[in-house]
């Protein structure tokens, strides 16, 4: 950004860079909602001529050009576009050519039972996560190696399998929850859990290693041997540093929250973003995929924006005089040698 | 770290055995048989019916194909009559109808005292707008007309309050019965001129059903409750009055064995579309397990005349004479299903049995092959100048059994020298991809309902707009003539020798390979649950059922 020598704390490489990023964001929205509507258009058919062309209907020709011709379908594929694109910019995402619904009542329905979902899974996974993480440093020796394992475990089990597990114990077997109360507190829970576990693992795998590097540096090493308890040491010394690259895991682990929410909803047969996803894939509903993407693309970008412009607040080893990604590439350092480890 | 790799993989190798092993036993130990009733008929009660989709849209019109979506329809509205699982037609909302002599004039009676759960009554004005958007739709405002309606249709009037006149421009004999298909249900007039956005949310279709919609949520949930005030049930059902049940919860759940496990653990009664491999042990536990067929085509395939290998009658004959039904019912069905006996099943009245004509006898099949020129080579692979005989089969995305009951017949095929490949399209591709007549689809796979046999004659040659399903045009004289004294029968006592007759030389052409019956709607339900009935497509009803405490 070449911004260098400004007095401590002024406003403006905060401004500039908010700016420069809310404007990258409308740009990768835009070209999210371009690059969709191109790769769908793509590919050959779609749900309204698939239904009509189905032998089993026997539409006349005269018939199936007159709907094709009610759903726009018939006009080349760069107008649709830029007609689409129009009405995007005014904020009608269109009608959704499977259900016949209008877009952002169907995003509308389901948006809140994912928010919901991710909300508890990502609850869930903090505090497994930071459960772990504790018990690796202040367990007993045998236990905190056991503990180590878990994040691999975790990521190993596929996400349905732990799914196809809790239900089939805590809703089949004890009848904790019922399957029919998909969105109830208790199968809510229960699927956080299923969410929940793969992504504990990746923040565990991060806090131990950032705790294991905290723990060679200097300044443990003499907490210790003036003879500060080792949780008073974890508590006091060790979490704080270690936990700041987590904000970032979090922020990569949103598009796993996104995606995974698809298998968790479909096992725990929760109606929400995924399954809108699912069903809108398999009958390429463009109008309803291009709005999933677009709602995908602004979760990204804010929720790394927030990160970015949190981290410096949390952090205040890191400042935003020089380059605005600083703290990025500090905080993604411990992951990439974690996540090699693990793979 | 790298030291601690291996250990790290063989302890979640091991903990992921150990969490199936748990899975597999909780699953296997944790319920015993099901809890049987005690004969005592409830009143009231609730049932919950597990549905792996929900289908696309609510329009009535552009919904009413769908395999899911009839089971809503069929109890939130009404037909003109109804349509057993046999094929028999019964009055419902339509007391009685005439038809003149040659079959283009039908005069429908209606019952009276029938309404719309907004009060408005269903009186001959309502059901000509039915019939009119059945029949024509409003295609300009992405409204489908419904496409098993007779395209003879002319027109439709109100001749008083109760008598509806209904004029064909040929002699159409499946209109009466055409009137018990799930497409044509009746609908309120008002409804029926809504814009097509408004129609697609539910709560707006209002039918005189004897359930109403209560609430329901895309892609999730409907949920139905009774209509205090409904008494106009199909005779057929012996059943006054309004249903037993107080609601019925159609709820989604797509993955198959969370939908069995929570009707053998009591969290609900019904499950749909179970894997067939799956019902043995719950049949012994005492679950009802319900396999009704539906009134159609068998599966099977249609054989592509216009190419090569199919080109050649030994070589469609060989094909049938090469595939073992019995094995594909062992192998991929239960005791249900049904070998074919021709190629409509055998419930459709004037269906006659012709099995002795497509009978497995691989001996026969190599015969016709050899005679044909087909010569096995070292490989055991056939090929007739250099050409090997190979054939693509593309599984019907529409039956969920399809892929594996093709994969048995690549085998069978592949044993009588055939090279065969298997092409699995998802269902938007496979309509793209895979059409009768293509010359890239030698053989395509069939799964039909329809409800009246003369549909039959529609699909044979290309006369008047037909599928061809064949390929064949109209060159085979015969068939031809065949294919329109079906069409243009008069009574159904006239057209059952003919259908014979037809049935008898499509088979022994061998322009269709049939396989086996088909059940495509399988119920999987608690033993409490009772007096549930099946139409002709085989739709679950529970107007009339119950649960026993």
């Amino acid at each position: 950004m070449g911004v260098t020598r400004q007095p401590r704390r002024a406003p403006r490489p905060y401004l500039t860079y908010a700016v420069q990023r809310v404007v990258q964001a409308v740009v990768v929205v835009l070209l999210a909602y371009c690059f969709t509507f191109l790769v769908i258009s793509v590919l050959p058919g779609d749900p309204v001529t698939a239904t009509l062309r189905n032998p089993q209907n026997n539409f006349t020709e005269e018939e199936v050009q007159r709907i094709v011709a009610y759903y726009g379908l018939d006009r080349p594929v760069w107008v649709q576009l830029w007609e689409a694109l129009s009405r995007f910019v005014q904020g009608d995402l269109g009608v959704s050519l499977r259900s016949n619904l209008p877009v952002s009542t169907l995003i509308g329905d389901v948006l809140g039972s994912t928010v919901v979902l991710a909300v508890s899974a990502l609850v869930v996974a903090l505090a497994l996560a930071f459960g772990i993480a504790y018990g690796t440093r202040n367990a007993p020796a045998p236990v905190a190696k056991a503990l180590r394992a878990f994040p691999s475990l975790f990521l190993s089990v596929p996400n349905f399998v732990i799914g196809l597990l809790l239900i089939n114990v805590f809703a089949f077997n004890l009848g904790l929850f019922q399957v029919i109360d998909s969105e109830g507190p208790a199968a809510t829970f229960f699927a956080a859990i299923a969410l929940g576990i793969p992504v504990s693992a990746q923040v565990a795998e991060v806090l131990i290693a950032n705790l294991d590097h905290e723990a060679r540096q200097d300044y443990a090493g003499f907490a210790t041997s003036r003879g500060l308890s080792r949780s008073r040491l974890f508590w006091r010394h060790l979490l704080k540093p270690s936990s700041l690259p987590v904000v970032t895991v979090i922020a990569l682990t949103v598009g796993e929250l996104l995606g995974g929410a698809l298998i968790t909803e479909t096992i725990f047969g929760r109606t929400g973003i995924g399954s809108l996803v699912q069903r809108s894939v398999t009958t390429q509903d463009l109008p309803v995929l291009q709005a999933v993407v677009v709602l995908a693309a602004v979760v990204f970008v804010v929720v790394n924006l927030v990160v970015d412009l949190v981290y410096p607040l949390l952090d205040p080893r890191v400042d935003l005089r020089g380059a605005a990604r600083a703290p990025r590439t500090a905080a993604e350092q411990p992951l990439e040698t974690t996540q090699g480890a693990s793979a | 770290m790298s030291h601690t790799r291996p250990r790290r993989l063989w302890r979640s190798v091991a903990a992921l055995t150990a969490a199936l092993a748990l899975s597999a036993g909780c699953a296997s130990s944790g319920q015993g048989g099901a809890a049987q009733g005690n004969g005592q008929k409830q009143e009231g009660g609730d049932v919950t019916f597990l549905i792996d989709s929900l289908g696309d849209t609510w329009i009535p019109n552009n919904s009413a194909i769908s395999s899911f979506q009839g089971h809503i329809w069929g109890h939130v509205t009404d037909k003109l009559v109804y349509v057993d699982e046999n094929g028999e037609v019964s009055p419902w909302v339509a007391e009685s109808w005439e038809q003149n002599d040659d079959a283009t004039q039908f005069t429908l009676h209606l019952r009276d005292g029938v309404t719309f759960s907004d009060g408005s009554p269903v009186d001959a004005d309502a059901v000509v707008a039915n019939l009119d958007i059945w029949a024509k739709g409003r295609p300009d405002d992405g409204i489908n007309p419904i496409g098993l309606f007779p395209k003879t249709y002319q027109s439709a009037t109100a001749v008083d309050p109760l008598t509806v006149q209904v004029s064909f421009n040929a002699p159409t004999l499946g209109f009466i019965p055409t009137l018990g298909y799930h497409g044509s249900i009746l609908i309120s007039p008002e409804t029926l001129a809504l814009p097509a956005e408004e129609q697609a949310d539910l709560s707006n279709d209002i039918g005189s059903g004897p359930f109403t919609v209560a609430s329901w949520k895309e892609g999730d949930s409907v949920v139905l409750e009774k209509r205090d005030d409904y008494d106009w049930g199909p005779e057929a059902l012996d059943h006054d009055g309004p249903a037993t049940l107080d609601t019925l919860t159609y709820k989604l759940v797509a993955e198959p064995s969370v939908r069995t496990a929570a009707v053998q653990s009591g969290q609900a009664q019904v499950a749909y579309n179970p894997s067939p491999q799956e019902l043995g042990p719950f049949k012994e536990q005492g679950f009802t397990v319900a396999a009704p067929r539906y009134l159609g085509f068998v599966n099977g395939f249609a054989l592509n005349t216009q190419v090569a290998p199919f080109n050649d009658v030994k070589v469609r004959q060989a094909v049938q004479h090469g595939i073992d039904r019995d094995q594909i019912l062992s192998t991929v069905y239960t005791d249900d299903w049904l070998p074919a006996e021709s190629f409509i099943q055998s419930n459709v009245p004037g269906a006659t049995d012709h099995s002795a004509d497509f009978a497995f006898d691989p001996d026969k099949a190599a015969v016709l092959l050899d005679e044909a020129g087909w010569k096995a080579g070292a490989d055991g692979k056939r090929s007739k100048d250099g050409t090997p005989l190979s054939l693509t089969l593309y599984p019907n995305p529409y039956l969920a059994t399809s892929k594996s009951v093709d994969e048995l017949v690549a085998q069978q095929l592949g044993d009588l020298g055939f090279t065969v490949d298997i092409q699995a399209y998802d269902v938007v591709t496979y309509g793209e991809k895979v059409a009768i007549g293509n010359p890239s689809v030698p053989a395509y796979e069939v799964t039909r309902s329809f409800i009246d046999a003369g549909t039959v004659a529609g699909v044979l040659t290309d006369a008047n707009n037909g599928e061809d399903w064949f390929n064949l045009g109209q060159s085979d004289p015969e068939l031809t003539q065949l294919g329109s004294e079906v069409a243009s029968s008069v009574s159904t006592d006239e057209r059952a020798p003919v259908l014979d007759e037809l049935q008898g030389y499509v088979l022994q052409q061998g322009y269709f390979v049939p396989l086996t019956q088909i059940v495509q709607r399988l119920y999987l339900q608690s033993p409490k649950l009772k007096g549930v009935t099946y139409n002709g497509v085989a739709y679950a009803n529970f107007y009339t059922a119950y649960l026993e405490g």
